[in-house]
């Protein structure tokens, strides 16, 4: 594959109530990513996102960010899914060779909407849907269970692995200042009060109202922008079964399927990635996914956090803003391959990997290779 | 229908109902048969023609062999509990809430099927449960053709 650059990127801050429009926050984010490239809205000739009309509470969630996202009388479209399945929208559109330039971003307002009220209208609507059982909390706290006691991993060890990613989150400047948590201790996780055991409401993220926006480039166009860029050298995504009771909670087959194909498409070996940005709602799941990934050997997932390689953001921890959330870990990865993650920079990052998902319990993953260099 | 201005407070609008959008959803021919199921109290589930493998709740086609599952099998009303979680949140379409008391919620696999779903796990202690335990199916008083008429399922034998 031709190799796709990041040649600009911004992040809004996660707030708990962005004291902006929808519009503004797009807006924001878009006109953000245009300035760090130092392009202007010409220069981009189609735009991508990823919202949902669920989460915006009105259809065809797009049509109405046309002048916000910067698509006015531009090829446009939209991914009802996470902002780092958008991405991968706008790398197609790019390798059709008909666009030049790829406007990505990632919107929802969770302060706005019922959350985990709209996860229950994920469900099946014949069975799942009246019963009501299956929602966010419960389907991780299955996942939990089911790794800690086939692995024999402890509460403690999921626990400081969550308490590692709320003290990441502290030195992340873009994390949710509320998700912000030098002091949080594996204790004080454990403390915290059951949202469906074994998870409790401290191992669980603060959901936060943002945008993220990324421009994507062809190479040739990539080194004309900056001598700089971050290149997207492989991708890959899959889909497991919506049937919870027929899953493997324990690991994740879909993570394992997109991981495969996207080192295989970037010539890589697990082994020689440096950082991993993976978007798990849990730390739980972060480890899983990065187990998944090959990071790790099955229940060891944990000394990937301890080491600081699994999210030295933060993860979701650091603020999940759904539809944004695997941009951000994009967005994290570029950051640390440029040197550019200051206080939570890894050092010496030549190769990361970043991931999104959607459906519970990361039913889909999508990840990304991703290196830096001419 | 008229702004409701009492819905606006300060610069937060609040759009609530202005269109009743009620779907109806077509439940297919294997579902309309696990509900005929149900209202005699018993299980029917599909088998998959290829693989074998047996769902319940039944559904037509096996994704893995993507092969047809139109045969009917009739399943008994006991269970082996999966996988469990305790949680004081009932979460709904239209509220998330924490209450008071725990629900006991299982992912439980009726004896003979391949796949497993959640229901409460009624008239036990949560201490008691363990993965691996049996249990049988506790229907509902009212029986109307509807998920809820399994009401849980309780642990063999008692609690
Ligand atoms: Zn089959």
């Amino acid at each position: 594959m031709e190799r796709i650059g990041i040649v600009g990127y911004h992040q809004v801050r996660p707030e708990l109530d962005l004291q902006m429009s929808p519009y503004e926050c797009i807006f924001t984010a878009v006109r953000g990513a245009l300035d760090h490239a130092g392009l202007k809205r010409k220069d981009i000739t189609t735009v991508i996102s990823a919202t949902n009309d669920y989460y915006d509470g009105k259809t065809i969630s797009n049509c109405f960010k046309v002048s916000a996202g910067g698509a006015y009388m531009k090829d446009e479209s939209k991914v009802e899914m996470d902002g780092a399945h958008a991405a991968q929208y706008a790398m197609f559109r790019i390798l059709s060779q008909n666009h030049k330039l790829a406007m990505v971003y990632g919107f929802s307002m969770p302060s706005c909407m019922p959350f985990e009220c709209t996860r229950i209208l994920e469900l099946d609507p014949t069975f799942d849907r009246p019963i009501s059982l299956m929602n966010s909390y419960s389907t991780c706290g299955m996942q939990m269970r089911a790794y800690m006691k086939k692995y024999g991993v402890s509460e403690e060890q999921i626990a400081e692995a969550t308490a590692t990613n709320w003290k990441n989150a502290a030195k992340n400047p873009l994390a949710l200042q509320e998700a912000q948590k030098a002091d949080m201790t594996a204790a004080e996780v454990l403390k915290s009060d059951y949202l469906a055991s074994p998870l409790r409401e401290l191992m669980y993220p603060l959901l936060g109202d943002g945008c993220t926006a990324l421009i994507l480039a062809p190479e040739k166009q990539a080194l004309k922008i900056t001598d700089n860029p971050v290149w997207i050298t492989g991708v890959g995504n899959c889909q497991e079964t919506y049937y919870f009771g027929e899953r493997d909670l324990t690991t994740s087959l879909s993570m394992e399927k997109a991981s495969e194909a996207a080192y295989k498409m970037a010539g890589v070996k697990p082994s020689d990635i440096d950082v991993a940005e993976l978007f798990g709602y849990t730390a739980c799941e972060d480890i899983i996914l990065a187990e998944s990934a090959g990071l790790a050997e099955k229940g060891k997932g944990d000394s990937l956090v301890a080491k600081g390689c699994l999210n030295p953001s933060g993860g979701a921890t650091s603020g999940m803003t759904p539809c944004a959330t695997g941009l951000n870990r994009i967005i994290e990865a570029v950051k640390q391959l440029k040197g550019e993650a200051e206080e939570h920079q890894v050092s010496g990052v030549k190769k990361a990997i970043a991931s999104g998902q959607i459906g519970f319990c990361a039913q889909n993953n999508i990840i990304y290779v991703l290196e830096g260099g001419n | 229908m008229p702004l409701d201005l009492e819905k606006m407070e300060g610069d937060i609008f609040t759009s609530k109902g202005m269109v009743k959008a009620e779907f109806t959803f077509w439940v297919g021919l294997a579902m309309d048969k696990f509900y005929d199921g149900t209202t005699d109290q018993k299980f029917i589930g599909t088998k998959c023609s290829k693989c074998g493998k047996v769902f319940l709740p039944p559904r037509n086609r096996c994704g893995d062999c993507f092969a047809k599952a139109e045969e009917f099998v009739d399943l008994p009303g006991t269970a082996t509990l999966k996988n469990f979680t305790i949680t004081p949140w009932k979460i709904t379409e239209r509220r998330a809430k924490k209450g008071n008391k725990n629900a006991l919620v299982g992912l439980v696999q009726v004896d003979g099927a391949d796949s497993a779903f959640m229901t409460e796990i009624l008239n036990t202690t949560e201490d008691k449960l363990e993965e691996g335990m049996k249990l049988k199916v506790v229907w509902a008083k009212r029986i109307k053709g509807h998920p809820q008429d399994i009401a849980g399922f309780e642990p063999v034998g008692g609690a």
